[in-house]
């Protein structure tokens, strides 16, 4: 039968890598072409980080955010987690007609407040239609560059064994907010998307210490698709503790309805850093003490005597079990 | 008091030194909840879970996909379904590679969805009607509404499957089972009690970590006493009277008909079928549907998994061929297969 492209292939795990490594890589592969959320660029005596990211989530509005607000964030955060300050952004919409324009009016305004919170400006952009029905409302991709700075090099290749891995906040909201907004469930319940841009974060604890290994935002698949993937770059084993996983009640309890796990449902505004274990309680203290960084907490820790590439849960009852790997899209349970 | 209760449970398991038992779950959710919190190994070894025929997908046999198949390709029919069908494979096709040629299928989540768009349409509109006693008052309720409304163009295939007549397939299976919490919710504790009878012994659990592992540890103690037993271990939820609103769905739409399973066989009384006032909504009648061949995969060994015979490790396509993401049988599909389960936490 003749391959074709399928939603599972979009879903960020095991199958966007490998749509990825067979089409994109083999065709583009060059020494700058990476498998983190940058490139990162030589020139003269600075090194940039370069990204770009595309959004069509739907609904575009949803409790806590919107495309735009999200597009923004999406590439900052991008450029965070390669230690970039960002600096310069571009926009491209595909707009479907017939979109009312004062959506697309509010979405503007989301996309110039969250850029002016995040410390960016859009420099440039581009604006495309496209007749009724051949794009969902409202498609976004942004670009951007940062300037990294010195001493700071972080990527999934770079865990150690000893390391703790923190995430900066409780997970699988954004993914929780967005599943309730398509209202197909007929489930109600007061979740807000975590969307956040966090530059901030990541200026603050290098700021601390240039001992920092991994620094990456846990978007589509979530934290336990992005631990996963630095198991497998750093050919390391990854233990968490479930006891110590921050996940609010009511998306936990959305997840059992649903037959969904936390650990795979998207962030928009959580990094998971890795860093010396040595270095824990006050990467801890400078995160709870900035804004979207207030429910920081350590996970879990990196480890060689697990098998490498496998990520490990210690269960709240003191089982082991390996986390089910991330594959294709979320289909709930029938009972 | 939780923690307590907890603790307790784990102390006397971890310090069982009786005779070698096997206890089987018979639900999807269980054998899930069961590896996800890594009980077997609080477990020791003379304590073996299997895990039994309790993921509807799973047991539902391969000429069932031909038949929606057949409605989608050769009838025109607008196919809709829970999640977990889209890929189990048929004699050749699954749903999903169906809906590649053409087939038109639609996931819901609930059948009143699948309903709404038949309301909606022109064509006609099948439910794929799968699962066990907890499913079953849903499908029932869609039927009634197509009737109260006058929805002409919404008709149900059913492969539903009730319990007790499997309990007794298996009796030979294991020495306990781990009746299903949510199923004996609806049914009622009635089918269990009457097991005992028939020297087949049972506790319904809940699932939580503690209702688990207190099932379990009940399990242990009542054993030692060497009669059959049934204790209700998840009394917040299980009444002894099950759902009677529930009950009565059923048996307003529904009658017992005999029913395949897959690895198991035709099992006598062990589906459900609509009664003969609701039979113009029967896709099976309303199509005339020809008998399909349902050639499962030579080299599957699914059928053995759910007897508990083997383990999904003992079979040689497994984490091979045989792979969550290119499943060959029905137990690797569903989040809830015994196969996925061993395969995604890495047990066996």
């Amino acid at each position: 039968m003749e391959r074709t492209v399928l939603l599972a292939h979009g879903g960020g795990g095991v199958q966007t890598s490998e749509l990825i490594d067979s089409v994109f890589k083999a065709h583009f592969a060059n020494p700058y072409f990476t498998a983190d959320d940058a490139a990162v660029l030589p020139l003269g005596q600075e090194r940039l980080a370069f990204s770009t990211d595309g959004f069509i989530v739907s609904p575009p509005f949803f409790p806590g955010g919107n495309i735009g607000k999200l597009s923004i964030c999406g590439t900052v955060n991008d450029l965070a987690c390669m230690g970039a300050c960002p600096l310069w952004l571009t926009c491209a919409f595909v707009l479907e007609e017939g979109f009312p324009l004062a959506d697309l009016e509010r979405i503007a305004k989301s996309m110039a407040e969250t850029a002016k919170e995040a410390g960016v400006t859009v420099v440039a952009g581009d604006t495309k239609v496209a007749s009724k029905g051949q794009v969902d409302k409202v498609f976004i991709t942004t670009s951007g560059i940062g300037r990294l700075a010195s001493n700071v090099k972080t990527s999934g290749a770079l865990a150690k064994d000893g390391d703790a891995i923190l995430v900066t906040g409780d997970i699988g909201r954004h993914g929780a907010a967005i599943l309730l907004a398509r209202e197909e469930f007929g489930i109600e319940a007061e979740i807000t998307s975590d969307c956040a841009p966090l530059w901030h974060l990541v200026q603050a604890i290098i700021s601390k210490t240039t001992d920092i290994h991994v620094i990456r935002d846990a978007t589509r698949g979530g934290v336990g698709t992005v631990l996963y993937e630095i198991a497998a770059q750093s050919q390391l084993g990854i233990a968490i503790r479930e006891a110590d996983l921050p996940v609010d009640p009511k998306v936990s309890g959305i997840c059992r309805m649903l037959g969904l796990d936390p650990l795979y449902l998207a962030c928009e505004g959580r990094l998971v850093i890795i860093a010396p274990e040595k270095h824990k309680a006050q990467l801890l203290e400078t995160l709870r003490a900035l804004p979207h960084g207030e429910g920081a907490a350590c996970i879990g820790y990196v480890a060689n005597t697990l098998k490498a590439g496998s990520v490990v849960v210690e269960t709240a009852i003191g089982g082991k079990t390996l986390l089910p790997r991330p594959t294709g899209e979320l289909l709930p349970r029938i009972c | 008091m939780q923690d307590d209760v907890l603790t307790q449970a784990k102390s006397l398991l971890k310090a069982y030194a009786g005779p070698p038992l096997k206890i089987m779950e018979v639900c999807g959710t269980h054998t899930h909840e069961i590896f996800r919190l890594g009980i077997r190994q609080l477990l020791p070894p003379s304590l073996r879970l299997i895990s039994g025929p309790g993921c509807p997908v799973c047991v539902t046999p391969v000429s069932y996909i031909d038949e929606a198949i057949y409605l989608a390709l050769e009838k025109d029919v607008l196919l809709t379904t829970f999640g977990d069908l889209l890929r189990v494979p048929g004699s050749k096709l699954s749903l999903a590679q169906a809906r590649q040629k053409g087939a038109q299928v639609r996931m819901v989540y609930s059948p009143l969805d699948a309903l709404a768009i038949a309301k909606q349409e022109k064509r006609e509109v099948v439910f794929l009607s799968v699962g066990f006693e907890t499913t079953v008052p849903g499908e029932c309720l869609a039927i009634k509404a197509a009737e109260e409304e006058g929805i002409a163009n919404f008709s149900l295939l059913c492969a539903n499957k009730t319990m007790p007549n499997a309990y007794q397939a298996l009796a030979g299976s294991a020495d306990a089972f781990l009746y299903p919490g949510h199923v004996v919710a609806i049914a009622g504790t009635q089918c269990c009690e009457e097991l005992v009878a028939k020297g087949i012994s049972g506790v319904v659990a809940g699932f939580t970590a503690t209702e688990l592992l207190t099932a379990l540890a009940c399990i242990v103690h009542e054993s030692a006493k060497q009669k059959p037993f049934f204790v209700n271990c998840y009394p917040r939820v299980v009444k002894a009277s099950g759902n009677q609103a529930a009950q009565k769905l059923i048996a307003d739409y529904m009658e017992a008909c005999d029913s395949e399973w897959r690895g198991l066989g035709v099992i006598k009384g062990s589906g459900l079928t609509l009664k003969e006032p609701f039979q113009h909504r029967d896709a099976r009648l309303r199509f005339a549907i020809p008998k399909q061949p349902g050639r499962a995969n030579p080299h599957c060994r699914c059928g053995e998994v759910l007897k508990g015979n083997i383990l999904p490790t003992a079979c040689s396509v497994f984490g091979r061929a045989c792979t969550p993401e290119h499943p060959i049988g029905a137990c690797m599909v569903s989040s809830e297969g015994t196969c996925a389960a061993y395969f995604q936490y890495g047990q066996g």
